[in-house]
């Protein structure tokens, strides 16, 4: 089990990427596959994969069906699979399914959960491993 | 009493004043659920393209999508979009379709679109299935360039104009060993 690029992305965000923009993914475009990214993704459209990000905001009308890990995650579509985050916002169109690893969570009313929502020590979130044990 | 809520929270862009907007009679557009207002609302933020896939972006997989994309990150895997933009310094790992293909990057595969421009930092290694295409000076290329785009595709790889004539019958014929005067021996 060697180390993965992606492990840093779960150690503070950096401030060297702040220039780069987002990635949009909107609401017509479909992905088949993983995603990763030092920075922040905004999904609109649907993704079948698993994705790694700084932060990953799932915009209302979007589907996401896999494993997240990043810092922040915001969802306000659907969601089916796993969150492993720091920090989860669900917003009241949310409609998750799964579990949603967090270590603060917020959710609005409305917010739809069919899962667990396991709290995690923040340094769960700075070791992939346990991660990746999760993954498989 | 409070149906409403669940679906017009706007977020991500703070939306002022948007909300009055957000709860006028949804249902306007054939296609779109009414909780997509949220979304075209950002998209209108970002007017270069529809989807935008950021430099730090990677991506192993297949994307596709009936509306423009943006690639200025890296893909390994295929996209198809209406108009795909290969930005300056992404890399694709693939084919590119699309009805306009517009390659300042590199792409090391395939690009079948009904128009193709290379601009003059793109590398292309792999063919392009066109029907229109305008290469910049500075452009790299390194595959053929090919106007099927939209015909048959019988999968006729490398038209390799062997000369036929090269190949006459005469060997036949002396292995047959009857009549070897027709034969052309020196």
């Amino acid at each position: 089990m060697p180390a993965l690029p992606h492990v840093a992305i779960l150690t503070p965000p950096r401030g060297g990427e702040v220039s780069d923009v987002p990635s949009h993914l909107g609401k017509a475009l479909t992905i088949k596959g993983r995603l990763d990214t030092t920075g922040a993704i905004h999904i609109y459209g649907n993704v079948h994969g698993r994705i790694t990000a700084d932060r990953l905001v799932l915009g209302a009308g979007g589907y996401v069906e896999g494993d997240v890990v990043a810092n922040d995650v915001r969802i306000g579509g659907r969601f089916a699979g796993r969150i492993f985050a720091r920090n989860v916002t669900l917003d009241g169109s949310a409609d998750v399914t799964g579990r949603i690893f967090h270590h603060t969570a917020t959710v609005a009313k409305g917010a739809r959960i069919d899962g667990r929502m396991p709290w995690r020590p923040l340094n769960y979130f700075e070791r992939l491993e346990h991660l990746r044990e999760a993954q498989s | 009493m409070s149906m409403f809520l669940r679906s017009d929270k706007s977020f991500d862009t703070g939306g002022s004043g948007s909300t009055a907007r957000e709860s006028s009679p949804p249902a306007t557009d054939t296609k779109r659920p009414p909780s997509t207002t949220t979304s075209s609302d950002i998209a209108g933020s970002q007017p270069r393209a529809v989807s935008v896939i950021s430099k730090s972006l990677k991506i192993t997989g297949q994307l596709e999508s009936t509306e423009d994309i943006q690639v200025d990150g890296e893909v390994d895997g295929d996209v198809r979009g209406a108009s795909v933009k290969i930005g300056s310094n992404a890399r694709v790992k693939g084919t590119v379709y699309g009805e306009t293909v517009e390659l300042s990057g590199t792409i090391d595969g395939k690009i079948e679109a009904k128009k193709v421009v290379l601009t003059s930092t793109a590398h292309m290694s792999g063919d392009v299935i066109h029907q229109d295409i305008r290469i910049e000076s500075g452009a790299f290329i390194d595959g053929y360039c090919r106007p099927e785009f939209g015909k048959v595709t019988n999968k006729t790889v490398h038209p390799a104009p062997k000369p036929v004539g090269a190949t006459p019958a005469t060997p036949v014929r002396e292995k047959t060993g009857t009549t070897g005067d027709f034969g052309s021996r020196p």
